[in-house]
């Protein structure tokens, strides 16, 4: 965890990546940190989202529904992986500070964008074949 | 100014992280009070951990950044991460319990 050492300039953690480069400005060691918990964010409303289609599901009373668990199931998975990925993309980028290199594009971010698109849209068909 | 609002981005996700996993536990005791005891176990300090370390860290950066040594490092960010997966399984659990 984030404990006080006397030298802070060794021993932090990961190693791998402070042994590279030399430190960025502060300023956007911070960005990036902001940047991670935005990420860490959108990876919660994935799994809230996943829960909830789970729990209103309960709520009515309804049923389970294979399509509807795989919907949620798939929600929560894609939640984790949003997770995993925006602590991936924290060490690439701060990597990527230290050495003074380009920025890499975020891989994930197309295909959370498409994949919410087509959850929606199925989202929506099961809204319809279900019945309002 | 820039230290002050990344800490606040710590404390709103970590809060948001305490209060979710107080709502899906509460929703998961229904389908398994055994289940919700020991996710909320070990979820709930983690999650208040976090938060509560964020703070400290804010205090750390300043200091550091007073003293130009280099800023805390990515510890707390695994965490942050391993408390995001666990509250994704815990989440897939209460789906799959019937």
């Amino acid at each position: 965890m984030a404990s006080e050492n006397d030298d802070p300039a060794c021993r932090r953690w990961p190693h791998r990546l402070y042994g590279v480069g030399d430190e960025p400005d502060p300023r956007f060691t911070l960005a990036n940190e902001r940047t991670f918990l935005a990420w860490i964010r959108t990876a919660l409303a994935l799994m809230a989202a996943g829960v909830g289609v789970e729990a209103l599901n309960a709520a009515a009373g309804t049923g389970s529904d294979p399509l509807r668990t795989s919907l949620a199931v798939l929600l929560l998975l894609a939640g984790v992986v949003c997770s995993v990925a925006a602590f991936g993309r924290w060490m690439t980028m701060e990597r990527a500070l230290r050495t003074n290199s380009p920025l890499p594009p975020p891989k994930l971010a197309p295909i959370l964008g498409f994949g919410l698109g087509l959850i929606g849209l199925g989202a929506l068909a099961l809204l319809l074949i279900s019945g309002f | 100014m820039q230290i002050e609002r990344t800490t606040l981005a710590w404390l709103r996700t970590g809060l948001t992280f305490v209060v979710g996993l107080m709502v899906l536990l509460r929703l998961l005791v229904h389908r398994s009070a055994v289940a919700a005891a020991v996710c909320a176990a070990v979820a709930i300090p983690l999650a208040v951990a976090i938060t509560v370390l964020s703070w400290s860290r804010h205090r750390q950066a300043e200091r550091r950044l007073r003293a130009e040594d280099p800023l805390p490092d990515g510890a707390l960010h695994a965490s942050l991460t391993a408390l995001a997966v666990l509250a994704g399984l815990i989440g897939t659990v209460y789906v799959l319990l019937m």
